[in-house]
């Protein structure tokens, strides 16, 4: 056992080491340019007199402990600034909050957190302040990140945020049941029909009484991974049309249906869908479920009775999977005091020790480099024995497609796949107004 | 009239609308202005998060009537259509029903009246919360029933089919007990007078309600068919709580997708064409139900 962690401590140092390729981007691009920045006056930088500050996050009453810990360590570790940490709510409150704050000009909080997927929606209309030249006025180590990071946290060469609280998309299954039955998850997209139908197990009359898996149909990032790995560009290298009509992606539409039709997968939708398959799995009516890595530790505090095991996604060629979770940023509307006050709350919050603080208490990645090399990444591996399945594909995990417009492919796209495995409605028919739909929008 | 200067009438007129002002400007900065700005919005393409716009003539309304904002218009009005129809049915006929049982049976029934009518004051977003759980799939009481009853479990809010009639089963439960006390206070103000001619007849139970009450009734249901319409089309937080519009747009009602443009994709320049489109069809509704109901309500006491 300690030699089988060694070597997955020398991989992981191995990975570590292979600066360029980690978190390589979503397409064969050009590394991340960094925008020219002049030299800077760090004096502009510095908080020079006592100020209370305000952090929105959305970490739950569950965290509450753990945000209190780390905010009352920063407030007494100097005396210039005072933080004030806001539960807002969801992702998706917190974004509607900003926004709101932002168009009213008033009411903005220093530092906040901000789902993934906004970051190029928040970059492109200058909401957010760019960090370039706080990071070189304080000589913060960015590039202990890893590029696929500062990818997923920059827009157009300016660093608008930087990576916070970070996941992906993950396989959860029943150890124990896998074990029993003697099966392996399959490493290949190609093979889950066959899996599924290993695991899945019916009732007399016909119905499904333990799901094979059960994906998540309230959130289209989920479904992003199948696809990008059969070789679908969601949006064109263009920027302004998508090759959903394309084959590979009907293909992918079909044959994720399938196995909803067979029985063999649930589509979990509605605002109590998350619930729903977490309880289902909990009482062992799902063989897996397919979820967000930050999730573990909830899924292994809730799964009493057997053990909790993690998964890559199957994929093909390829095993990209995307960034999921949140980044931090600095409103440019504030004052220049409240930004540096700011930028120095949140450079401590992203360091390497508060970092591992937060990956520990939740179901989080470490997001630093540097850790890896550590007896910190090593003990993290040891306590979290599942999260070998992330760290051996470090590499494939690319940041988030970005274009301003998003926000309405997904709807659309989360939409018409609802209807086609919920509804019964054709995809030969619907894909193509779907493609029309998606494009009418990147084109706008 | 004076010699010269303003008459003494029109100088009380023009008093009289002094004291006016004050609620005229917060009535043309509140109501007005909003409606004026929207307007000048619908003709821009702005985004909420930019401070900057342009002008882009009727590119927005465009494609809200001939473009792909068509298709969910439509699927909008459908789903709002059909919540009001739900919520007209329950208001109006089931606080009939109510009012005519706690009317005949009055003695000791103030205490159900106003069980019944409890709900209204319980906040929309509250109870849109304990319905959730009420309505939850493996832990909901609802379903809990169901299955003991020797049914299978429904998964209420996942379905098309069942979505829309889990957010009428909130409303109803709201909205019922304000019907029936409207429906009441109607019924205690018909004049007795009338029934007992009616019992001198000989008339029936059904012929009293057929030929006294219903008809006395009629401004009352002109007024809560107005007021409840209106306020059904503008539902958005139990839908905002319970579905957020799903699943598959089966319960994306009207002033939900104005938010969801807004707040969701930042596109103000199609939320606000889609809020006048919404401001015009309101009113010619409600103009139209007015000029319709004129001869038909009966105002006699």
């Amino acid at each position: 056992m300690k030699k089988r962690g060694e070597r997955v401590f020398c991989a992981l140092l191995v990975v570590s080491l292979c600066v360029s390729g980690m978190f390589a981007g979503g397409t064969k691009e050009a590394p991340v340019k960094q925008q020219e920045i002049p030299k800077v006056d760090a004096s502009k930088y510095e908080v020079t007199k006592p100020i209370e500050i305000t952090w929105w996050h959305a970490l739950e009453n569950q965290y509450s402990d753990l945000v209190d810990e780390i905010v009352n360590d920063f407030n007494n570790s100097q005396d210039k600034i005072k933080v004030k940490a806001e539960y807002i709510g969801n992702y998706a409150t917190v974004n509607e909050t900003l926004v709101a704050a932002q168009v009213a000009g008033t009411g903005l909080p220093a530092l906040v957190v901000a789902n993934t997927p906004y970051v190029a929606q928040y970059g492109a209309s200058g909401l957010c302040e760019d960090l370039n030249p706080y990071i070189q006025a304080t000589g913060f180590d960015i590039n202990d990140f890893g590029e696929g990071m500062i990818k997923a946290s920059a827009y157009e060469g300016k660093q608008v945020s930087l990576p916070f609280l970070i996941s992906t998309q993950i396989m959860y299954y029943n150890k124990d049941m896998a074990k029993a039955k003697g099966i392996e998850i399959p490493t290949k997209f190609k093979d889950m029909n066959e899996f599924l139908s290993k695991v899945t197990e019916f009732n007399a009359d016909g119905s499904t009484k333990v799901w094979g898996t059960i994906v998540p149909g309230w959130d289209q990032w989920y479904f992003e991974t199948f696809f990008l790995n059969n070789g679908v560009n969601i949006i064109n290298p263009d920027g302004i049309s998508t090759d959903f009509g394309g084959k590979a992606s009907i293909e992918t539409t079909k044959e994720i249906g399938d196995w909803i039709k067979k029985g063999y997968a649930y589509f979990a939708v509605g605002k109590d869908g998350s619930s729903i398959m977490r309880q289902t799995f909990i009482d062992q009516k799902a063989f897996s479920v397919i979820h967000t890595s930050s999730l573990y530790n909830t899924y292994v505090n809730l799964c009493k009775n057997f053990e909790v095991g993690m998964a890559w996604l199957p994929a093909t060629d390829t095993k990209k999977q995307e960034i999921g979770g949140c980044v931090l940023l600095i409103p440019a509307k504030n004052d220049q005091q409240t930004k540096n006050a700011a930028w120095q709350f949140l450079s401590y919050l992203c360091s390497k020790e508060v970092n591992m603080k937060w990956a520990e208490g939740t179901g989080y990645m470490p997001t630093r480099k540097s850790v890896l090399e550590t007896q910190e990444g090593k003990d993290f591996l040891a306590k979290k024995p599942a999260f070998k399945a992330i760290f051996d594909n470090l590499d494939n995990i690319y940041p988030r497609i970005q274009n301003k417009n998003w926000n309405q492919l997904a709807k659309i796209w989360m939409n018409y796949l609802s209807e086609f495995y919920n509804n019964g409605k054709d995809i030969d028919t619907g894909i193509p107004q779907m493609t029309e739909e998606i494009n009418e929008v990147l084109e706008d | 009239m004076t010699k010269k200067g303003i008459k003494p009438r029109t100088l009380d007129h023009l008093q009289d609308f002094g004291c006016t002002i004050p609620a005229l400007i917060l009535i043309l900065m509140f109501t007005y202005f909003p409606i004026l700005k929207l307007i000048q919005i619908s003709f821009t393409n702005w985004n909420l998060l930019n401070d900057h716009y342009d002008y882009v003539g009727l590119k927005n309304w465009k494609w809200l009537f001939t473009g792909s904002g068509r298709k969910y218009l439509v699927n909008s009005l459908k789903v709002t259509f059909l919540y009001s129809a739900g919520e007209l049915t329950i208001t109006l006929f089931g606080g009939l029903v109510l009012a005519l049982i706690f009317n005949t049976m009055h003695k000791g029934f103030s205490a159900l009246r106003a069980i019944v009518f409890m709900p209204k004051y319980v906040a929309m977003s509250s109870a849109a919360v304990i319905f959730l759980w009420i309505l939850n799939t493996d832990n909901g009481v609802l379903n809990y029933f169901i299955t003991r009853l020797g049914g299978r479990r429904v998964d209420w809010l996942g379905q098309s089919s069942t979505a829309m009639i889990s957010i009428l089963m909130l409303t109803g439960w709201r909205a019922i007990g304000y019907g029936m006390i409207v429906y009441l206070a109607a019924i205690r103000s018909i004049p007795k007078d009338y029934y007992e001619a009616a019992d001198l007849d000989g008339a029936s139970y059904w012929t009293k309600l057929r030929g006294i009450t219903l008809p006395m009734l009629s401004p009352t249901t002109l007024f809560l068919f107005v007021t409840t319409f209106i306020s059904s089309m503008k539902v958005f937080q139990s839908v905002d709580v319970m579905t957020g519009g799903g699943p598959n747009r089966s319960t994306e009602v009207f002033v939900y997708q104005i938010y969801s443009y807004a707040m969701e994709d930042f596109r103000m320049d199609r939320a606000s064409v889609m809020a006048l489109a919404f401001f015009i069809l309101l009113l010619v509704i409600t103009a139209s139900t007015m000029k319709l109901s004129n001869g038909r309500v009966n105002y006699d006491t």
